[in-house]
């Protein structure tokens, strides 16, 4: 175990943005002469200088706004004393900033706002972390000469929120978090309310914040410069004396969080405003949704079992490694080797995952090996690698900004990816025009000062004929970007697809009543897609996890190597990633046909440098997939399996079938934080780490690798490579590493886009994107710039297929399936924490006419049936939901979402089909599932 | 013959792959190609199994495929 890192942590506010100028001007600061971009303000080129100008309502996260009056100057030939944070510079400019005027006016601003504040410094929670304070300190306030009048004083409290406080006898009124809810999470849900004396923050229309639009993400918390609003953890621990960076573990946005601690208790997450991915923004699950890991269902102690209607009995570790290794070794002697395998976890380090599947390939002899990407993203890494070459987004997040139209399909990443969803809203407020491609209207489709160009609101299962549709009027219309074509791709392949695209079957007008998109809307859309300057395309598993999910990421290719929209900033395919690290474990070799870097387990020039660093023969064929690995469970012919940090009782389609193969195994191995679904089948329970606990990396959507810093140490003693390293060694086959970071070293020296990666590296810049080797030392925000990583682009015709699973009349409606923003996954973490008071159970989105003709009210209880089997929730009517298709998350395991979903799978990588589910519901009593 | 759950599976999975596959030219091959790439070999040698019993389960295409294996 690694002592845990503490870096340097930069903790300075420049109090206004940064200007994107490219041109500079000099300015002259107290003397002191300083060069800054045009459009710079006179605060943020003094703390350039080196001087901090006081201030209140300013901080580098959000515009100036000008209301503190505490940041005054003087400028040489200027008049009066104008506000520092909303004066921009000019060239030779000269600026006092501490002048017997200046220092006269700020105390007397400071003496105002303090008459009218609780005079209560050293009992108060923010006590040695208040810009208040530190601001009367800076101006030399000693005395308030007013006398007791009219105040706040006795304004109350709202503690609605289950993670923060707000306090209004504390507020000043600076409007920084209804700055910060407006600019950075671009939800609007505050303001200030009244004028003058009255003027107060109010959520909404003077709601409770619990019962405003408030989505939680602490923005505004994060703001605040008084104990206004505060995290309630401060309030009960005091103010944190360490801090600790390290990345979220939640969804594959990747967010860089600083974690403030007393002591090795945490005290709070503060996004980092040095993140690649998130700069300095949050949502509720990364920012306060964290409790899970000290929850008192953590399992830290390894387990077994003879039998799995057996009880647990604890054991010590080397009890719990002998008994799984003797356990698999039996299975091998009695059923060969390939009868075992293994599951690499999104939610886990590169170095962790990296770990399971060596001990997979080179200690059980094995390829089967795969991920959880197989249920989620396997489409994005058949249709990129066919297209473009390799399995990966092409963008930074950072390129949103650049985007003049952005594509949405199949994805909502205002609940799943809300970060990410702050800065593609902030975007489309400046006026790019969205597309949404999705049968549910989601909230981008209308929300605060956003509302969606075109909505194409398909039926669920017709991705492909929509994409078709589109690409066929770009085609026909002559918008094809026929020097892109010429220059990048390859044109035999090109003129195939053109000629397949451009048949009367692809119209719109044809495909209409398919997928209930009329022709119009189409051709509105191609057209607003492939007119653009930048056009950029952004997609989630409401793309992949559909039969034709692999078509249709290679549809999506086609149409953006055909209007040119790839290898610069503002366009791109992005796939938004469901996990924190899908798309490392993906990079990692988790899939059973590739080593890490994508190279089939065929290529003799990849197998024999893994076998010459392993000093072990691996297998030239590929292993099974997972649903491969549980059809041969059933049939007897695979037994053992080893499940980093996965519950595929839950997760996985069709549950009856899982446990039926899980039942048929005789050593399921479950590494994991709590008892879940899956274990309920397990013979050996290792205790694995949370984030806080773990030393590594995770890759986000982005290709970013971010450090994951061990916060607190594990919970359970070990590292979850460790343990995976001990069972490796207990079945005669050794790994051996000190720590972390020489895994590290060792997933470099055999992948390629890792060539230039070390944990050194990282530290030293923060995060890299790979590709990342001599080509490209510093990384790569961008793919495919000047060619493709395949050489030319490979156009692929997409013939529209039916999926199998159609309503019908025993089942008339479709089910679709997704996430909700306080919840993740299938709830394993957030479940575990207060995010529970936004979502308590999975609920069934229902339209109304459907739920009319079936005497369903809302909040009904109803039982939904497919031909997979049934399960009971409560109903929600809504108009989100066109009629004929139904919406449920799965959260919660005893909602059983996933009892109903069927074994259809997409015909390339076998990922599931959760989107698509006939499904009938009726009304059912109370007596259910739950109550 | 009677199939286990694994091999009505890979039954599904041949014909479906047959039935998506991008161009209509030489799909058998294009089957071929894709089996190497993501099956194991005791799936190819199952779908032999069953092409040799009950080909009417399988489409032409995915028979063809089985044949150029041999």
């Amino acid at each position: 175990m690694n002592k845990p890192i503490e870096i340097a942590i930069e903790d300075l506010d420049l109090g206004t943005p940064a200007a994107l100028s490219e041109s500079t001007v000099t300015v002259h600061i107290d003397g002191k002469a300083v060069d800054v971009p045009a459009g710079t303000s006179i605060m943020r080129a003094a703390s350039l200088a080196g001087t901090q100008i006081p201030k209140l309502c300013a901080t580098d996260s959000l515009d100036a706004h000008g209301s503190c009056r505490l940041c005054l100057v003087e400028v040489e030939g200027r008049k009066g004393t104008p506000a520092s944070c909303t004066t921009p510079c000019q060239e030779g400019m000269s600026v006092k900033t501490q002048t017997p005027r200046l220092d006269k006016l700020r105390k007397g601003v400071m003496e105002l706002y303090i008459s009218d504040h609780p005079l209560d410094c050293l009992t108060c929670s923010a006590n040695g972390d208040c810009e208040l304070q530190d601001m009367a300190g800076v101006v030399g306030l000693r005395s308030v000469r007013y006398e007791e009048g009219s105040n706040h004083l006795d304004a109350g409290k709202d503690n609605s929120n289950p993670y923060f406080s707000f306090d209004a006898s504390k507020c000043i009124v600076c409007s920084r978090c209804v700055r910060a809810c407006s600019e950075v999470q671009g939800t609007f849900a505050l303001t200030i309310a009244a004028r003058g004396f009255e003027s107060k923050v109010s959520p909404s229309e003077e709601n409770a914040f619990l019962d405003s639009e408030c989505v939680s993400c602490g923005a505004c918390v994060q703001a605040c410069p008084t104990a206004t609003l505060q995290e309630k953890q401060v309030i009960d621990l005091g103010v944190p004396t360490r801090k600790v960076k390290t990345t979220c573990a939640y969804c594959g946005v990747g967010c860089s969080f600083v974690a403030e601690l007393r002591g090795d208790e945490l005290v709070r997450m503060v996004p980092d405003k040095q993140g690649g991915a998130n700069a300095g923004h949050s949502c509720v699950k990364g920012r306060f949704a964290w409790g899970y890991a000290t929850h008192s269902d953590r399992i830290t102690r390894p387990m077994v079992r003879e039998t799995t209607d057996s009880e647990w009995r604890e054991v010590e570790w080397p009890e719990a490694i002998a008994f799984a290794a003797d356990r698999f070794k039996a299975i091998q002697q009695k059923h060969g080797i390939d009868a075992l395998g293994g599951i690499t976890s999104s939610r886990c380090t590169n170095e962790e995952v990296y770990v399971v599947q060596k001990m997979v390939r080179a200690s059980l002899q094995t390829n089967n090996v795969d991920t959880c990407a197989r249920v989620c993203h396997s489409p994005t890494g058949y249709g990129l690698k066919q297209t473009f070459g390799t399995s990966a987004g092409t963008q930074d997040f950072a390129s949103v900004q650049q985007a003049d139209v952005i594509m949405v399909i199949g994805a909502n990443p205002t609940d799943a990816h809300p970060v990410f969803g702050s800065r593609m809203k902030r975007r489309l407020r400046e006026g790019a025009k969205l597309i949404v491609i999705d049968p549910r209207s989601i909230d981008l489709v209308k929300s605060p000062h956003i509302k969606a160009t075109s909505h194409l609101q398909l039926q669920p299962g017709t991705n492909v004929a929509v994409v078709n549709a589109l690409a066929h009027v770009i085609a026909t219309e002559g918008w094809i970007d026929e020097a892109f074509v010429q220059e990048r791709c390859d044109v035999a392949s090109f003129n195939a697809w053109r000629r397949f695209i451009s048949l009367p079957e692809n119209s719109p007008e044809n495909l209409a009543e398919i997928s209930g998109v009329a022709a119009e809307t189409i051709r509105e859309a191609a057209a607003t897609y492939a007119k653009a300057g930048n056009s950029a395309i952004y997609y989630g598993l409401g793309v992949t996890e559909h039969s034709q999910g692999s078509t249709m990421v290679m549809a999506m290719a086609n149409l953006a190597m055909a209007t040119g929209n790839i290898g610069r900033d503002g366009v791109g395919i992005n796939p938004l990633r469901g996990q924190n690290n899908v798309q490392g474990a993906c990079d990692m070799g988790s899939f059973p046909h590739e080593f890490s870097g994508y190279r089939h387990v065929s290529d003799e020039t990849a197998r024999e440098q893994f076998t010459a660093l392993w000093g072990v023969d691996l297998r030239e064929e590929p292993g099974m997939r997972i649903p491969n690995m549980l059809d041969a469970a059933i049939s007897g012919n695979f037994r053992g399996m080893y499940i980093q940090g996965e519950d595929i009782a839950q997760s996985d389609p069709n549950s009856q079938h899982v446990a039926a193969a899980l039942s048929a195994m005789d050593c399921v191995v479950v590494q994991d934080l709590f008892l879940n679904e899956t274990s309920k089948f397990a013979h050996v329970f290792l205790p694995g780490t949370s984030f806080l606990e773990k030393d590594g990396t995770f890759t986000n959507a982005e290709r970013r690798i971010n450090r994951v810093r061990p916060v607190v140490p594990p919970a359970s003693g070990l590292a979850e490579w460790q343990v995976t390293c001990a069972l490796s060694e207990a079945m005669g086959y050794t790994m051996d590493y000190a720590n972390a970071s020489e895994i590290m070293d060792e997933i470099a020296a055999l992948t390629p886009t890792f060539a230039g990666v070390s944990f050194d590296l990282l530290d030293e810049r923060g995060s890299i994107q790979w590709p990342c080797n001599e080509q490209a030392p510093e990384g790569t925000p961008i793919m495919h710039a000047q060619r493709f990583v395949r050489g030319e682009g490979q156009f692929v015709t997409t013939p529209y297929v039916p999926t199998d699973e159609r309503s019908t009349r025993k089942f008339p409606l479709l089910l679709t399936t997704g996430r909700i923003l306080s919840q993740y996954n299938v709830g394993a973490q957030t479940r575990r924490t207060d995010n529970t008071v936004w979502h308590a159970e999975d609920i069934l989105e229902i339209h109304e006419a459907d739920a009319e003709l079936r005497g369903v009210a809302d909040g009904d209880w109803i039982e939904v049936a497919s031909r997979a089997g049934s399960t009971r929730m409560r109903a929600h009517i809504s108009d989100d939901i066109p009629a004929g298709v139904v919406y449920t998350t799965f959260h919660h395991p005893v909602s059983g979402t996933n009892v109903i979903t069927t074994d259809n799978s997409d015909w390339a990588t076998n990922c599931p089909e959760y989107k698509v589910t006939a499904v009938e519901i009726r009304p059912s009593s109370a007596i259910a599932v739950g109550m | 013959m009677t199939f286990d759950y694994n091999q009505q599976h890979l039954i599904k999975m041949a014909n479906q792959i047959a039935g998506n596959m991008p161009t209509r030219e030489n799909v058998p091959a294009q089957i071929v190609q894709h089996m190497m790439q993501f099956w194991t070999p005791p799936m190819r040698a199952d779908l032999k199994k069953i092409a040799e019993h009950t080909a009417e389960l399988l489409s032409d295409d995915v028979l063809a495929a089985v044949a150029m294996q041999d």
